[in-house]
């Protein structure tokens, strides 16, 4: 097993992104350079507001600068802290861990589906691929929220030349309606169903995950969850953090996890 | 002695007029009649077998390692959630999670072969033929230096008791597998009781070699806004800094009331902890739930531990075993 790094890192830039989402860059991480989008980091306090630590999809990296960074909505205990660090301040990541996604041909089309503050590790999946050659018009980027001000960070996805593919429950921004529906609707596009031309990429809450395991199915296109669980200990000691399998059993988010293949998971 | 990770006592008395042969300060102990080469060492649950630790410090820094308990059958455990966060610790509920004997043998335990650590296999059970049987197969192993024996599980054939809570059970179930198993047997025992001494006392009787203790305190926590516990098995085991005072009291307590060796388990943070255990009278100390937040730690308490030490200017940590000065 490849070993983990324990590290002491230091908060490096913050930029508000509005609707109470921050972007955190940290530093110096020295495995920076070998995360790959999908992956997280275990962060832990010096004197924690909370129990555990708290675990982040990692929204990017800097190689050069050995930054890693992570977006977060201030929700509750874990996000408040890390929301009040100032520059310089330094937390304890442990990481990087978990399985990432496993990148799609380049000839076929992602169609990443993103849930409000689940987008981060979509975006850094997006920003990596194209980094790598991926053209980014073989990139769709589904992005739903509630209203608008979910919908964040729409200049860094649209700078990125990817299809930009918002909604909206309310329609304040984008389509009106879940974006599964909008999903469910581009794979309806004659032809599009199971032509091995398309792999779906989602993370969001779990009602998202759910509908996107049952379309994937439905219109037999491959697809990868990104999960997120509260986790003791994000490294697979303590067994705590399990989602249901299909196949009977149980697999642990932080391990096994935390992307799986859609179709194998009791959801 | 057959295992790697220690020299026993007996068959190899240590120097004792000799201090220079051993680093000093010593940080070795001896329990049950094994050198172990510090105090430090993980507990059930939270080092699973060994390999995913590893991966964070090198296990050979540890003094011994106690491994997930095993079962006889394999357990997929509870469905989530299984962990809850409160304030100052966890509840868990993974229900006894486990590849089962069979494979324990055939695939994890070799994975410590190389460590020279002590290794503690922590066995549960549902009935007296379960722990036997279990341990029997384990005494043809002798990477299985010890075994920790889980009596906090509900005994099936008496109405789902817990062995753990009747003194002549205790009693009966070391007895039974310290004639299958040739080597120590550690029961660890449950806090959820009237009278701890009066249990340790029964696992005395039965023929334990040390006894270890102690495992989480039953506890609950409730949704209030969907009105469920916050655990799918409605209750779970309290673990984490909150329980440290309850278990300094029930070491020291036992301590007193028994001659075998106290090994010291509850909610120890940091090597503070380890030593105000040891200072109650633990030889030995598990470090659990303290490993979610800091995998790390047995590295740096194994530090802070030799320059307390040296700072009290004593040559050995056998010297802080049970040296509470009480009012």
């Amino acid at each position: 097993m490849k070993p983990i790094i324990s590290h002491e890192v230091f908060l490096t830039s913050r930029r508000d992104l509005k609707n109470d989402h921050l972007l955190l860059g940290f530093g110096p991480f020295p495995g920076a350079a070998s995360i790959k989008p999908g992956q997280f980091v275990h962060i832990g306090f010096r004197n924690p507001l909370a129990f555990y630590r708290r675990a982040f999809s990692i929204a990017g990296v800097n190689t050069v600068k050995r930054e890693i960074e992570i977006i977060l909505k201030v929700i509750g205990r874990g996000s408040y802290q890390l929301s009040q660090l100032r520059a310089g301040e330094g937390v304890n990541f442990l990481g990087p861990l978990g399985n990432p996604f496993v990148l799609p041909g380049k000839r076929q089309t992602a169609l990443m589906v993103a849930g409000g503050v689940g987008y981060p590790p979509l975006l850094f999946l997006a920003m990596h691929m194209i980094e790598r050659g991926y053209d980014p018009k073989n990139i769709v980027f589904f992005y739903g929220g509630r209203s608008s001000e979910d919908i964040v960070d729409r200049a860094r996805i649209r700078k990125l030349g990817v299809r930009f593919l918002p909604a909206t429950q309310n329609g304040s921004f984008g389509e009106r309606g879940m974006i599964t529906a909008l999903l469910k609707r581009f794979l309806s596009t004659p032809g599009t169903a199971g032509s091995g031309e398309n792999v779906i990429f989602a993370c969001g809450p779990e009602g998202l995950l759910e509908a996107v395991d049952r379309i994937a199915a439905e219109f037999e296109t491959p697809g990868q969850l990104a999960l997120e669980a509260p986790m003791p200990c994000g490294f697979g000691i303590c067994l705590g953090c399990v989602v249901p399998l299909k196949s009977g059993g149980f697999a642990r988010v932080c391990k096994e996890g935390p992307v799986f293949d859609t179709g194998t998971l009791a959801l | 002695m057959n295992s790697p990770g220690m020299t026993s006592a007996r068959t190899k008395p240590a120097p004792l007029n000799k201090k220079d042969t051993r680093e000093t300060p010593d940080l070795s102990v001896e329990i049950a009649g094994y050198r172990f080469k510090n105090p430090i060492w993980t507990a059930s649950g939270t080092c699973g077998y060994g390999e995913e630790l590893d991966t964070v410090f090198d296990l050979n820094r540890l003094g011994a390692i106690v491994t997930k308990s095993i079962t006889r059958q394999p357990r997929p455990g509870h469905p989530p959630p299984r962990c809850s966060e409160e304030s100052g610790g966890m509840l868990n509920a993974i229900g006894l999670a486990n590849v089962g004997v069979d494979n324990y043998i055939a695939e994890k335990l070799s994975f410590l072969d190389g460590y020279r650590i002590g290794v503690i296999v922590n066995v549960a059970g549902f009935s007296f033929q379960e722990y036997i049987e279990v341990c029997s197969m384990l005494a043809d192993c002798p990477r299985a230096d010890m075994i920790e024996l889980n009596i906090s599980c509900p005994n099936i054939s008496s109405g789902g008791i817990e062995f753990g809570d009747n003194a002549k059970e205790v009693e009966r179930v070391v007895s039974a597998v310290k004639k299958v198993f040739p080597r120590p047997i550690i029961p660890k025992l449950s806090p959820n009781v009237t009278d701890i001494a009066e249990i340790a006392r029964g696992a005395e009787a039965g023929g334990a070699d040390a006894i270890s203790l102690i495992n989480t305190l039953i506890g609950m926590t409730v949704n209030i806004e969907t009105r469920r516990p916050t655990l799918s098995n409605n209750r779970g085991g309290l673990s984490g800094p909150a329980i440290k005072p309850i278990a300094l009291s029930m070491v020291n307590r036992v301590y007193e009331s028994v001659r075998v060796p106290v090994i010291g388990i509850g909610g120890a943070m940091n090597c503070r902890d380890v030593i105000e255990f040891m200072l109650c009278g633990a030889s030995a100390v598990q470090l659990g739930t303290a490993l979610f937040l800091q995998p790390d730690l047995p590295v740096i308490v194994e530090r802070e531990l030799k320059k307390y030490l040296k700072k009290q200017k004593l040559d050995t940590v056998t010297e802080l075993i049970g040296k509470l000065e009480k009012y």
